[in-house]
C-alpha cells in the first residue's frame, strides 16, 4: 500500500473531538457496526495484503513508458520509397491509438462529472461536455469512416477531401 | 429367573389355548397394548418406489466427467502457477525513465509472465520492425530489378545491338568477295 506522509514533519493539530458523554446506557450501534466491519473485513484484508507485500518485497521490478521518435510523415516521403511509407504508416497507427485513448480519457472525465453531479449535470458539467463534444467532433472528422482497414494513406486522402470541400465552400 | 420360566410357560399355555389368534404370539403376549385404530400415524416418508423409464444418460455423464477431468488436468496446475506468480512475484510499478538509460524491450511490460515471454520467447519489437523493413527493401529491389529488366529488354529488342535477341547466322567470314565469272556464281 502506498506509504503515508511524514507525520513528524507535518504534525497533526490536537484533536478537538469532545469527550464521550453518554447519557444513555444503551450501546452505540454505529460503534458496534464499525467495530464489526473492522474485525470482519478490514483486519483480514489488511493482514493478507501485508503478507503478500512481504512475499513480493524481494522481487520488485519496474516498467517504463516507451517513447517513440518522430519520423517523416507520408507527405514527406519520396514516391516509391516503401521504407519511408512503412515508417510513416507505423507512426500513423501509433498516433491513431493515442487519439483513441485521448477520446476515452475525455469521455471518462465527462462520465465522472455526470456521476458526481447527479441530476444537475446539465448545468454544472458544461466544460467537460463542451470538451467532449469538441474532441469527438475532431476525431470523427479525422478518423471517422475510415473503417477497419484504415491506413495513413486513406486518412491523408480524407484530409485532402476535407481541404477540397473547405476550399470549395470558401470560393462558393 | 424363576419368574422368567413362569412367564414363558404362561405364554406357551396361552398359545396352546388359542393358537390361531394373532395376539397370542409369544413375542407380544406380555407387552401387547390395545390397538387404537382412530389415531394411526400417516407419513409420506418414502412413497411408493417407482421404476422410472428414461433414456440412458450414461454417455452424457461420462462425456462431462471426462471433459471435467481433462480440463482440470492442465487447468489446475496452470491456475496454481499463475496464482503463485501473482502472489510471490508481483506486477511491476510504473516509473519515469531515468536520463541516459535505455530500458530493455521487456521492461516496457507490467505483468511478470508477459515480461518473461517478451524476454525469452519473442524478438524485440525493434528487431521485428527492422526485419519488416528489410523484407520491404528486398521486395523493392526485386520490383526495381524487374522494371529495369523490362526496360533493357525493350531497348535491346528495338536497337538489336545488345546480347539479347540475337539470331544465329552464318559466319560473315565465309562470304566470298572475289570477283565471279557469271552473275549467278
Amino acid at each position: 500500500m502506498p506509504a503515508d506522509y511524514d507525520k513528524g514533519a507535518y504534525p497533526e493539530p490536537p484533536r478537538q473531538t469532545p469527550a464521550v458523554d453518554k447519557q444513555t446506557a444503551l450501546p452505540n450501534p454505529a460503534l458496534i457496526l464499525s467495530k464489526l466491519f473492522y474485525y470482519s473485513v478490514d483486519l483480514p484484508v489488511t493482514t493478507f495484503r501485508d503478507a503478500v507485500d512481504s512475499f513480493r518485497a524481494n522481487n520488485k521490478s519496474v516498467y517504463y513508458h516507451q517513447k517513440f521518435r518522430r519520423v517523416p510523415d507520408l507527405i514527406d516521403c519520396q514516391e516509391g520509397d516503401y521504407i519511408c511509407y512503412y515508417e510513416a504508416e507505423m507512426q500513423w497507427r501509433r498516433d491513431y491509438k493515442v487519439d483513441q485513448e485521448i477520446v476515452k480519457v475525455i469521455q471518462e472525465r465527462m462520465r465522472a462529472c455526470h456521476q458526481r453531479e447527479g441530476a444537475s449535470y446539465h448545468q454544472n458539467c458544461g466544460k467537460e461536455i463542451q470538451q467532449f463534444n469538441e474532441v469527438t467532433k475532431n476525431f470523427q472528422s479525422r478518423y471517422g469512416d475510415l473503417g477497419a482497414y484504415a491506413s495513413g494513406r486513406k486518412c491523408l486522402m480524407k484530409q485532402k477531401e476535407r481541404m477540397m470541400a473547405a476550399a470549395q465552400a470558401q470560393s462558393a | 429367573m424363576v419368574g422368567m420360566s413362569v412367564l414363558r410357560s404362561a405364554a406357551a399355555f396361552a398359545a396352546r389355548l388359542s393358537p390361531l389368534k394373532s395376539g397370542n404370539n409369544a413375542a407380544n403376549l406380555l407387552s401387547r397394548t390395545i390397538p387404537r385404530t382412530d389415531k394411526v400415524a400417516v407419513r409420506w416418508g418414502h412413497g411408493k418406489k417407482l421404476f422410472v423409464i428414461k433414456p440412458s444418460d450414461y454417455y452424457d455423464r461420462r462425456f462431462l466427467h471426462l471433459l471435467q477431468y481433462y480440463v482440470l488436468l492442465t487447468g489446475v496446475p496452470v491456475a496454481v502457477f499463475v496464482t503463485c506468480v501473482n502472489v510471490f512475484v508481483g506486477e511491476a510499478e510504473l516509473v519515469e525513465t531515468p536520463e541516459d538509460y535505455e530500458p530493455e524491450h521487456w521492461e516496457y511490460y507490467k505483468h511478470p509472465i508477459t515480461r518473461w515471454i517478451a524476454r525469452n520467447v519473442y524478438d524485440s519489437p525493434v528487431k521485428d520492425y527492422e526485419k519488416m523493413m528489410a523484407a520491404i527493401q528486398i521486395e523493392k529491389e526485386k520490383a526495381d530489378t524487374r522494371l529495369t529488366q523490362l526496360e533493357v529488354r525493350r531497348h535491346m529488342r528495338q536497337k538489336g545491338d545488345g546480347p539479347w535477341f540475337q539470331r544465329p547466322t552464318l559466319d560473315k567470314g565465309l562470304i566470298d568477295y572475289s570477283p565471279k565469272s557469271t552473275p549467278d556464281n
